[in-house]
């Protein structure tokens, strides 16, 4: 058994808001406080005096693993070079800033105080090389949504014209696409543009046909989101809305989100998504309108896609707003066709805070963060690695924490970018409680993963131990301690011990096998055979099916 | 040959059910061959003259005058009227693609040919969708591309000498490495240098002590120190396959061998190793 004492104990989804309590751990999972007398055996004792405990760290929504990840890698050797880990006693070395070889991913979450991570797109044919990936990303539990926003086999059942049948052959092809990949969640990025932009149209609106079926993405994400309730799926819908980065877009963000009301539903990267126009077509904050409406709706959740000051690599799976991205820059640029499924776009990048979009977006992010009240409806991330590397995560976090010092960055913007966004008149400074529910408890709940994000008994024995520092930035760099399924694997910031984590992934009901006629679909038009696609169990050696209840 | 009929001219697409007679297939090489006999039209050009092609090409593109060339000269070796209708033909389909061989990188020019190449694509993107897909050679070259790039961030020509990964091709790959006589042991696996490296390369590896892991007999084998026999891969041993278009498959186990896997072999000597240097055992 394993005890730690003395520490200020933040588990808000059991509402423990820096007490001090003992935790107890027994087999990698939290344990009740043992009644006396005690059994012979002697606790190994933690000392975390002086220091808050918190959960495992559980990221909703990162690009670290997978075909587009790895061509980013391939494709800027730069973001290495100067960036690279030596090999230890316990941890393999590594290279890259923005875009980490996986030993090396693993080891920086882990030093973060993070044990659970979404690799957030992935389309299912390529579903086999991220588990690959996965499977060589140590520390953490990992898994990752199933992209289906531009399937051509979903568009065409969606043409189907009765609503009943269509219904049944969405719900099958969902659970097949998930079960088949190994997936978590449905993710859809910028539903029917991808496809769209395939066939050289332009970008799609809720109600533009989308070649080849004319389906919209209204229905798609109708019928979609309705889908992922019938199937219990632990994850809501996980949607990239139409038109990201383009000014005036909140309108299509509002939209979206009144089509979906009263569905369970996660928007991700919202800073994205939450522009208004300047006449001269430039870009405004509209953060306060998304986040009123945010704190009508509870039913949703989202995550903030927070710009980070520097380099980053950006990659989606929403081809036509990176080759925008690649025209616009100049920057070199790497776009993929996924046959019948999705695209994807890499173009790295450079955030500036001297550039007045790039100071407009950055202070976007945080509005939100600060201007949705309620924490367990918005998540920290960077979409990492498009608006920032995850390791700046402990610098967000003293932004969020301390006004004083997000006064005196903001100072250092474009000052023209105070004109276009409200960020200078926010004195909410978030409470460590509150950091717990943005980083932790949150993204877990989202996920409905029920043991990650909190300590109570029987959870996974994920602890992060932070010592209490006035600086918030440097209390969240550097963990006393982080554990992972109860063993120390982070002592000081620096990793002690390799482990290994699971694979999570969903096994939803329906039909086991395609309709016949889209098997005939598939057999004529994929480059590979029916019975090569779906991803075998070698490729998830060590798993946890989360339960679609 | 296979591709032709399987995936690039033949196949019937989903938007080209005609399958051959909907594709328009053009072929630019140095002399005719099997796949330009199968072509719509055939561009035979001069060797050596690919970064010119595609130089022009791009210019055309672009619908830049070109003030040095004659309506009535040749690029390449090529009328420029018909580079000028290869470029309408471009334009005007709705999906183009660009399949390219290793000859590219092997004339004049070298890398800047391909750059050219992949410039050209990706300014076609302007006015349709246009990709481009290199023709590798080897069998699985892109798998040990993937892995590499993932575990240290650079997809060959990476050094661990100094205990982190080193990227620098010319510097640290396989044939400067051998030929500059760096190199003082070598393990090799899934390739055979005496057949592909050329000679001096070969000459420096009969000199110093040489691992070969290897189903069959090859050029090296019959000179190498030590030869481990494996199992084949796809045959004896399952694994995984990247496809020259990045779709990982799995290769399965047809048949027992009486041989361990690459894998096992190489994982027992990484065993001892840790043993010998008390490296945790996980995190190998
Ligand atoms: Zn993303």
């Amino acid at each position: 058994m394993l005890k730690i004492i003395n520490g200020q104990v933040y588990d808000p989804a059991n509402g423990v808001s820096g007490e001090l309590k003992d935790v107890y751990i027994e087999d990698g999972k939290i344990i009740a406080e043992p009644g006396f007398p005690q059994n012979n055996a002697v606790p190994d004792l933690i000392d975390a005096a002086g220091c808050v405990v918190m959960p495992g760290g559980v990221e909703i929504h990162s690009h670290l693993a997978g075909p587009k990840v790895n061509t980013a890698r391939m494709m800027c050797p730069e973001d290495h070079y100067d960036h690279f880990h030596t090999k230890t006693s316990v941890s393999r070395s590594g290279t890259g800033l923005t875009i980490p070889s996986t030993f090396l991913t693993g080891q920086l979450y882990s030093r973060l105080g993070y044990t659970t991570v979404f690799e957030a797109a992935v389309p299912a044919l390529l579903a086999r090389h991220v588990h690959e990936e996965l499977q060589d990303t140590p520390l953490l539990d990992a898994g990752f949504y199933t992209l289906m926003g531009n399937n051509y086999m979903m568009m065409k059942v969606l043409g189907e014209p009765d609503s009943k049948k269509r219904k049944e052959r969405l719900r099958d092809l969902v659970a097949w696409l998930l079960r088949s990949s190994k997936g978590y969640a449905v993710k859809v990025v910028n539903p029917g543009g991808v496809e769209s932009w395939k066939w050289s149209q332009g970008s799609v609106n809720l109600d533009t046909p989308v070649p080849p079926f004319g389906v919209t993405p209204r229905r798609m994400l109708l019928e979609l989101v309705d889908v992922v309730e019938e199937l219990h799926l632990p994850h809501s819908l996980h949607l990239h809305s139409n038109h990201l980065g383009e000014a005036g877009n909140v309108q299509t963000t509002l939209e979206t989100m009144r089509t979906l009301e009263g569905h369970r539903l996660h928007l991700t990267h919202m800073q994205f998504h939450s522009y208004g126009a300047t006449k001269s077509g430039g870009i405004s904050s509209e953060a306060p309108r998304i986040a009123e409406y945010l704190n009508q709706h509870p039913e949703f959740t989202c995550d903030a896609g927070q710009i980070v000051f520097g380099p980053v690599t950006t990659m989606t799976a929403d081809s036509p707003m990176q080759f925008h991205l690649h025209q616009l820059t100049g920057n070199k640029w790497a776009n993929a066709d996924v046959e019948m499924e999705t695209g994807a776009g890499i173009v790295p990048l450079i955030y500036r805070p001297s550039n007045l979009v790039n100071a407009i977006q950055w202070s976007i992010g945080l509005e939100l963060l600060l201007l949705v009240k309620n924490p367990w409806q918005i998540f920290l991330t960077t979409d990492h690695p498009n608006a920032g590397p995850f390791t700046a995560y402990p610098q967000i976090i003293r932004l969020l924490m301390d006004a004083d010092y997000r006064r005196a960055r903001l100072a250092e913007l474009n000052p023209k970018a105070v004109r276009y966004t409200c960020l200078a008149e926010l004195d909410r400074e978030y409470t460590l409680d509150e950091i717990a529910i943005i980083t932790r408890a949150g993204p877990a709940k989202a996920l409905r993963l029920s043991n990650k994000g909190h300590l109570g008994v029987g959870a996974d024995a994920d602890v992060a131990i932070y010592p209490l520092q006035q600086d918030k930035e440097a209390m969240f760099s550097r963990p006393a301690y982080v554990l992972k399924d109860g063993q120390v694997i982070v002592r000081d910031g620096q990793v002690i011990k390799n482990v290994m984590g699971r694979t999570l992934f969903v096994q939803p009901e329906g039909a086991q096998k395609l309709p016949p006629d889209l098997a005939d679909d598939f057999a004529r038009f994929y480059s590979i055979a029916l019975s090569n696609f779906a991803v075998q169990e070698e490729y998830v050696e060590r798993q946890e099916v989360i339960p679609c209840i | 040959m296979r591709h032709l009929s399987r995936y690039s001219a033949l196949a019937k697409g989903l938007f080209v059910a005609e399958g051959r007679k909907g594709r328009k297939v053009v072929v630019i090489d140095v002399r005719p061959t099997a796949t330009s006999k199968q072509a719509d039209e055939f561009l035979e050009i001069t060797p050596g003259q690919d970064f010119e092609i595609a130089t022009v090409l791009r210019a055309i593109i672009k619908g830049l005058p070109l003030p040095e060339l004659p309506e009535d000269s040749t690029v390449g070796g090529v009328p420029l009227s018909k580079w000028r209708e290869l470029v309408s033909l471009m334009k005007a389909c709705h999906y183009g693609v660009v399949m390219f061989g290793i000859g590219v990188t092997e004339s004049r020019g070298k890398d800047l040919n391909l750059e050219q190449i992949i410039k050209l694509v990706g300014e076609m993107n302007e006015f349709t969708r246009f990709y481009a897909i290199p023709m590798r050679g080897h069998g699985n070259v892109n798998g040990s591309n993937q892995v590499l790039t993932w575990q240290t961030g650079y997809p060959f020509a990476v050094n661990l000498s100094r205990g982190y990964p080193r990227y620098n091709p010319g510097e640290f790959s396989v044939m400067d490495l051998l030929i500059r006589r760096e190199v003082d042991a070598a393990l090799i696996i899934a390739t055979d240098p005496g057949a592909h490296l050329p000679k001096v390369a070969v000459e420096h590896l009969k000199n110093i002590p040489t691992i070969v892991l290897e189903p069959h007999e090859n050029l090296t084998t019959s000179w190498a120190n030590v030869v481990i026999p494996v199992a084949p891969a796809g045959v004896g041993v399952s694994g995984t396959f990247y496809r020259m278009d990045n779709v990982a498959l799995q290769v399965k186990k047809l048949a027992d061998f009486p041989f361990p896997s690459d894998l096992e072999v190489v994982k027992s000597i990484k065993e001892r190793i840790a043993d010998v240097k008390d490296y945790q055992r996980a995190s190998l």
